[in-house]
């Protein structure tokens, strides 16, 4: 076993790619308009939001964490942002005051997963409830608009015919790219979750780092705030709950595991854009969206039971 | 100064050591793993340390990386007293560790992990510097002569081939003192080769190595010196040469014999019966490699050899926890296929290493602990009989004596040596004729390892086979009919009762062929 050579082995594609183009090519023989440049801008955006979710989930689930709160912490922040916005204050001041509320659930979850070892589903299920109850107590359950044009007119600003929330999206990407495969920061991201007494037998504070996985994703959310809010120059407590359920579903679909810090973004991205089609495809021929919930469900098993029936079988060659 | 620390006087006059622990002691609940120890090791020297299973050697190293922080004693480093509180204390000092766990990051390539924790980096970006730290990776890999690719996943590589890696991720390092736990173990001929041309010229470069060791050919080989460590104390600090193989074994056992009191002997020794567990060639992938070995009714049979020699391994495979590559396992004259569930309906039981997480539900109580692997008894005919099964429990407790003996009380509460009775009890009423023991007393008080020992004779007495496992030499002297002795996946030997002695199964254990 020892005498194969170590070289570089590329790793099975998982099985994302083929069921995505799978979804992508039934959305569109299906048609009702779904390869239209309106649907097509339209994704887009739907996409935008889910994105920016699932980016820092890829690294809390390449790190054995999970976030439950992301939803929650997302309406929270939207619903911050509001009530700034609509006391009168710049978008600059409603953004500062959401990033401030994004990083603070992202301190909290890091902190107790991280300092405690408490296990990160529950950290995160007490996080969602509390999210949740302050944006309901903040707004006694209504929705807050009045918050004048300029987060509106920034969801619907373009650059270079691109809408500004893709571009938003796409940076968030890059960024999150950048941290995972560039910087210190990424490469601890695999070692918390692959081996963490590796990290700290190295002589690094791997809870500082763990804590910073956890934040990012609260920062993360405080500005995708921008984009929930301006879609409906609005905000709703409870409008992004359940968000987080196609976040980590995205994830999932892309290939991460919950185990051993094995993961690639690309994978989650991938995930996204087939969790987005097949809600615009679904969305078009009229199923609604619990049933929407339900596809989600299933394409997920059928991508765990191929990607572990691969592994098995792989495991056997070897 | 004693004779026996000659070694030491002869260098520390020239210059001080590049590090020195004095007088360090360390202590967990119940247990010493350090007492009183001081170890010198200087640049320019291999320095090796040797010690049975439990001597203290890992912790040794532990408190001179930081994972531990000793009790009392201090640290010198170039004769400056230094505190290592953390991994990062050590490193800044200049001590790398080979570790005997692996270190390494599945999913990340050999690169990351080589410089994991060191990243190198561009000075304007902050951004890790990939080409270099490749390029010092490849340097690193070099100078052990391996081609891997760099960019290669550890998740894909052998544990030798991770052990090399372990080892070219301490030499980039360029430490000043560099501590290998037992490096050799997973590594075949080849490759131990390579690591001992490394080890000779970081010697000649000043590099101060402490080096861990079973292997009785490399300790003699490769040592200028040889500290002995036994039961958390210094024995001795000999140069080359001053010792042979057979004295440094007996320096490693050491005790008299019986004088520290409580060890059982076996009151009676009956006539073997049927064969109750016979196994051939038996091989599987946790690494036994070819064991042969026969358990007859009425006889205790001991399986000792050195930690991750595949003691336990061999038992859960006959268990039918872990699958078997090849060869033939039969119990009682018949084979048996399928998992645990058809071994034990066979009447075999095997009491785990780990009572707490494979023995025993802690947060039920004793007497449901005790049943657990009989209840089909009180059910018959689907409906539980509840005083008959309260009454089958406390015969139990009073035949493997829990004190106290109260039915309800919660596994967790109860002491380590309650503990192992219950966990006994419980397969004493599953009516077993073959009991695997794993470790039967590691951390059960010595009064209460004399009764469980009273337990395990009274069952061959009662016409059960017993396979027992121990690292406690005298252990498996004193109770056992007869004893295999493992290394390395194989059978090294058997002594039969004339032949037992802790001298012969430690020089089974650890001699090299």
């Amino acid at each position: 076993m020892d005498a194969r050579p170590v070289v570089r082995r590329t790793r099975p594609l998982p099985a994302i790619v083929p069921i995505g183009i799978v979804v992508v090519a039934a959305a569109m023989i299906a048609g009702h308009g779904f390869a239209s440049p309106r649907n097509i801008a339209n994704l887009g955006l739907q996409a935008s939001i889910l994105l920016m979710l699932a980016m820092p989930m890829t690294l809390i689930i390449m790190s054995e964490g999970l976030d439950l709160s992301a939803g929650a912490v997302l309406s929270l922040c939207s619903v911050v942002m509001a009530l700034v916005l609509a006391a009168g204050h710049g978008l600059f001041a409603a953004l500062a005051a959401s990033l401030a509320v994004g990083l603070a659930f992202g301190l909290a979850n890091g902190g107790l997963v991280a300092l405690l070892g408490l296990p990160p589903f529950v950290v995160t299920l007490g996080t969602l409830g509390i999210a949740q109850g302050a944006a309901l107590v903040l707004t006694d359950g209504n929705a807050v608009s009045g918050l004048g044009p300029q987060v509106a007119a920034l969801y619907a600003g373009h650059v270079g015919g691109v809408p500004l929330p893709v571009i938003v999206a796409l940076a968030t990407w890059l960024v999150t790219h950048v941290l995972l495969y560039h910087t210190r920061f990424g490469a601890y991201v695999f070692a918390i979750g692959g081996n963490r007494d590796a990290l700290v037998l190295a002589g690094v504070p791997a809870w500082a780092w763990h804590i910073a996985i956890y934040a990012f994703g609260g920062l993360v959310s405080g500005v995708a705030a921008l984009l929930l809010t301006g879609r409906m120059n609005a905000a709703h407590p409870t409008v992004a709950i359940g968000m987080e359920f196609d976040a980590i579903a995205a994830v999932v679909l892309g290939g991460t595991s919950f185990e051993r810090g094995d993961g690639r973004l690309l994978g989650t991205v991938l995930g996204v854009a087939t969790i987005t089609v097949l809600r615009n495809a679904l969305d078009l021929v009229g199923i609604e969206s619990s049933l929407q919930v339900v596809s989600i469900g299933l394409l997920i098993m059928v991508v765990i039971v191929i990607d572990s029936a691969r592994r098995t079988w792989r495991a056997g060659l070897a | 100064m004693t004779g026996v620390d000659s070694a030491e006087s002869v260098r520390s006059g020239a210059n001080a050591p590049l590090l020195a622990l004095r007088n360090v002691s360390k202590s967990f609940p119940g247990v010493r793993a350090l007492d009183d120890v001081s170890v010198d090791l200087h640049g320019g020297e291999v320095h090796m340390l040797l010690g049975e299973n439990g001597a203290g050697k890992s912790s040794l190293v532990k408190v001179l990386y930081g994972a531990y922080r000793a009790d009392a004693g201090t640290i010198l480093h170039e004769g400056r007293p230094v505190a290592i509180h953390r991994p990062s204390d050590a490193r800044s000092l200049g001590i790398a560790v080979i570790f005997q766990e692996f270190s390494l990051v599945p999913f990340l390539d050999l690169a990351h992990n080589i410089f994991l924790g060191r990243e190198p980096r561009h000075r304007l970006t902050r951004l890790i510097d990939h080409a270099r730290m490749h390029r010092d990776a490849r340097v690193a890999l070099d100078k052990l002569g391996l081609d891997y690719d760099t960019r290669a996943l550890p998740v894909y590589l052998g544990v030798a081939q991770q052990q090399m890696v372990e080892i070219a991720k301490a030499l980039s390092q360029d430490a000043r003192v560099l501590v290998m736990d037992e490096p050799t173990a997973a590594l075949s001929d080849r490759e131990a080769d390579a690591l001992f041309g490394v080890i000779h010229q970081l010697r000649g470069a000043g590099v101060a190595i402490a080096y861990i060791s079973h292997r009785m050919k490399e300790v003699l080989a490769l040592g200028d010196r040889v500290t002995v460590l036994r039961d958390g104390r210094r024995v001795a600090t000999l140069l080359r040469g001053e010792a042979s193989a057979d004295q440094l074994i007996g320096m490693m056992i050491g005790r008299v014999v019986g004088a520290a009191g409580g060890v059982y002997r076996r009151q009676h020794f009956g006539q073997p019966g049927d064969v109750a567990l016979e196994v051939r060639g038996l091989r599987t992938a946790t690494g036994v490699n070819g064991v042969d070995l026969v358990v007859h009714a009425g006889e205790i049979v001991g399986l000792s050899g050195l930690v991750g020699a595949g003691r336990s391994e061999v038992a859960r495979a006959v268990f039918g926890a872990d699958a078997i590559v090849a060869g033939d396992v039969r119990l009682f004259g018949a084979r048996v296929e399928g998992g645990p569930d058809r071994v034990a309906a066979r009447g075999v039981a095997l009491i785990p290493e780990d009572r707490k997480h494979e023995g025993l539900a802690l947060k039920r109580s004793t007497q449901d602990n005790l049943l657990a692997a009989s209840l089909w008894k009180f059910f018959p005919r689907g409906i539980y009989r509840m005083r008959a099964a309260v009454r089958h429990a406390r015969g139990l407790i009073d035949r493997v004596r829990v004190v106290p003996a109260q039915p309800r009380r919660l596994a967790r509460v109860l002491s380590g040596g309650n503990q192992q009775k219950v966990v006994i009890g419980k397969w004493l009423a599953a009516d077993c004729r073959l009991f695997m023991f794993d470790e039967p007393t590691r951390g059960i008080d010595v009064g209460a390892k004399s009764e469980i020992f009273a337990l395990i004779e009274d069952l061959v007495k009662r016409g059960a086979a017993v396979l027992l496992i121990s690292s406690e030499l005298s252990e498996i002297v004193h109770v056992c009919d007869r004893a295999y002795v493992m290394r390395a996946g194989r059978i090294a030997g058997e002594l039969s009762r004339g032949e037992l002695s802790e001298e012969a199964i430690l020089r089974l254990a650890m001699h090299e062929d």
